[in-house]
């Protein structure tokens, strides 16, 4: 499967990368992008099978992202990992179109909770 | 507007930075309790060279929440946060990176704790202590010990409702 993975830290990136891999998720293809913008524009290009997007990132911020495929019509699986994981964040999370969100910090056991039928192991 | 209470703990913080550790710096080596650092605004001559990250919280609850690090404790983060050996160089950008997602993290979670409406600012990283904007005063300091060297965890927030502070700013050698 294809997922984008947008965060504007390319360290968070690499533990993203490094937990789905913990968490049995092999073989899969990334594709990595710096803000929302980016993510919007491999979503056109690439036709993932999931994006995994930050919420705060310059440019275009996650939730914007979202909001832009949705309006777009693309009905691809989106999650947000990101550092606010308030009851507030979840609710515009969802009401946006999200599939889940995980909060960092985060361990693999949270994305097998996440992730469990969008994804295969 | 009257000041906001800060309602995470001490306590909430601690537990929150050894989250972090345990769960995105790959290390077996605990972050421990620590006396308070003599923490200097300079690198070079003037002091120890260290590295801040902060994040500003602007709305209901105004406050910047920062994270200190020595500047070997900052290498080693970054070196355990990208999976890397103790022999591997890192490089200016990947340290800056790795800095300001803890301060990410650290301040997204903070802010969550908080009453909104709040907004949260991207990072601002930098090679010298960050400080405060005027205003804001120290609500939790939190100062710890990384193999042996220093890291602190800051929350400086408004005592009352003016004056309203912009972004962190270096500190002036």
């Amino acid at each position: 499967m294809k997922i984008v993975l947008a965060d504007d830290s390319r360290v968070m990136r690499q533990i993203v990368i490094r937990t789905l891999r913990q968490a049995g998720y092999t073989g899969h293809e990334i594709l990595e992008a710096e803000n929302g913008r980016e993510a919007v524009d491999l979503v056109h290009r690439e036709g993932p099978d999931l994006v995994l997007s930050d919420w705060n990132m310059p440019e275009m911020n996650g939730i914007d992202a979202l909001a832009t495929l949705r309006g777009a019509g693309y009905d691809v699986p989106f999650g947000f990992i990101t550092s606010e994981g308030s009851d507030g964040m979840r609710q515009r999370a969802t009401l946006a179109g999200a599939a889940f969100l995980i909060a960092k910090p985060f361990t693999p056991e949270s994305f097998q909770e996440a992730l469990a039928g969008l994804l295969d192991g | 507007m009257t000041s906001t209470p800060f309602l995470a703990t001490r306590e909430d913080l601690e537990l929150l930075i050894g989250e972090v550790w345990a769960s995105h710096v790959d290390d077996i080596d605990g972050l421990q309790p620590a006396p308070p650092h003599a923490w200097l605004s300079a690198a070079g001559d003037r002091g120890e060279p260290c590295w801040s990250g902060a994040v500003s919280v602007t709305g209901n609850w105004r406050a910047m929440i920062a994270v200190d690090l020595a500047d070997p404790s900052a290498r080693a983060l970054a070196r355990g946060m990208l999976g890397l050996d103790e022999s591997e160089e890192i490089d200016r950008g990947d340290l800056g990176d790795a800095v300001g997602e803890l301060a990410n993290i650290v301040g997204g979670n903070v802010k969550s704790l908080m009453p909104g409406p709040n907004d949260l600012s991207l990072p601002l990283v930098a090679n010298t202590l960050l400080e405060g904007a005027a205003g804001l005063h120290p609500h939790v300091i939190l100062d710890l010990a990384w193999r042996d060297a220093p890291v602190r965890v800051r929350v400086l927030a408004l005592r009352d409702s003016s004056p309203r502070p912009d972004s962190p700013t270096e500190a002036t050698p």
